[in-house]
């Protein structure tokens, strides 16, 4: 019973990935895309969480926490980089 | 006992993958990027920590084994998610993507217009330095 | 809050030592028993006894995940229905918290509440510009953000 929850829900998740592709590809603007591409990453989270229980492994549970926090510091640079033009101000005193 | 455990962990994952789902139907289907931003900040947050929350479960109890990054992943999906959301909502603002056509209200476009009629010299001053720095 | 803290931790290490026992449990029983000697005794401290202070914290972070369910039920609502019946736009609120740790779990909070989304902060912290999904509910919003958020991140600073 499990099993097959399990594998319904990496189903879904994958329809899940394949619209916010759609999303990052067709996008107006780019702070759409951006904001589609962390969905991404926070799908692929679960995606990982789902397949350490399917394979029965702790091994990749240190991906979890890797990916989430690549997912966050990209969108933080992307929004940064939009606002501003650059990444990191050299300029501290104004 | 086990049945019941195991029942909540069908019951988070599912409950965690159709709240994914609908975020990225959300995604698609809503009108402008803030808008969007509801959905996919809110809905895919909690949808992959109920998911995270079942592995959780399901490790600890049926194999024996207390993962704590699980916890740590969980938390630090909780912290981040809406500082994200805000972020880029910002910088969407801020770079000029303009809202919905049907929007009511914007405060916030009213406001800056009264503070840069304010001090128009303190921006003018500004451009000039951004140009320098430039250069 | 950090005093009391350090001095719980000490008078369980003098549980331990008076017991002569170094293992985890005495050391939680003595701490028990320190937070037991510093409730009876919180009068004679400058700040409040700490256990209000977590106690305040905790439902902090209740708070938190309860709103975010709240705001997961009400995205749903809204995706699933078949028409887009939606009024989005754009509101100032002003805000009484003065600290910037206060006004980033404040907006953080928002960006949890149904419906609404923090777009940015005035410079002198004093304005949350909130896009909102639906701008007939915006008294609501208000009324919550200022009863409910605004009263428990007070009691945690307090």
């Amino acid at each position: 019973m499990l099993e097959i929850i399990i594998k319904l829900s990496l189903l879904v998740l994958a329809i899940a990935m394949l619209a916010l592709i759609y999303r990052v590809i067709k996008g107006p603007t780019t702070p759409d895309r951006v904001i589609a591409l962390d969905a991404v990453g926070v799908n692929l989270v679960a995606i990982v969480a789902l397949l350490s229980i399917v394979l029965k492994t702790h091994a990749f549970l240190e991906i979890i926490l890797l990916i989430g926090i690549i997912a966050f510091i990209g969108t933080v640079t992307f929004s940064k980089y939009l606002e501003k033009g650059v990444i990191i101000e050299r300029e501290r005193d104004n | 006992m086990n049945a019941i455990i195991e029942f909540l962990i069908g019951f988070f994952i599912l409950v965690g993958a159709l709240l994914s789902l609908v975020a990225a139907f959300g995604v698609i289907r809503l009108p402008d990027v803030y808008t969007r931003n509801h959905a996919a900040s809110k809905s895919a947050t909690l949808g992959v920590m109920c998911i995270l929350l079942g592995a959780f479960l399901y490790f600890y109890h049926l194999e024996g084994h207390f993962n704590s990054r699980l916890i740590l992943g969980f938390v630090f999906l909780f912290m981040t998610s809406p500082v994200a959301g805000h972020l880029i909502s910002r910088a969407a603002y801020h770079s000029g993507v303009p809202l919905w056509n049907k929007s009511v209200r914007d405060d916030l476009k009213r406001d800056m217009k009264k503070a840069s009629a304010g001090n128009k010299d303190d921006l003018k001053k500004n451009n000039k330095k951004k140009a320098l720095v430039s250069k | 809050m950090a005093f009391q803290i350090l001095l719980n931790i000490a008078l369980a290490f003098l549980w331990m030592f008076i017991k002569v026992s170094y293992d985890p449990v005495s050391f939680i029983r003595g701490y028990l028993f320190g937070l037991l000697i510093i409730f009876v005794l919180r009068r004679f401290f400058h700040s409040r006894f700490y256990l209000y202070r977590v106690w305040s914290m905790i439902s902090l972070v209740l708070l938190f995940f309860k709103e975010l369910v709240l705001s997961n039920w009400s995205v749903v609502k809204l995706v699933i229905r078949p028409k887009l019946n939606i009024r989005p736009g754009i509101f100032a609120y002003e805000t009484n918290l003065t600290e910037d740790w206060q006004i980033t779990i404040l907006s953080n909070l928002i960006t949890l509440t149904p419906g609404t989304l923090v777009l940015d902060v005035s410079d002198d912290n004093k304005t949350l510009y909130i896009h909102t999904i639906d701008i007939d509910d915006v008294d609501d919003a208000v009324s919550s953000i200022k009863n409910s958020f605004e009263k428990a991140i007070m009691e945690v600073s307090r």
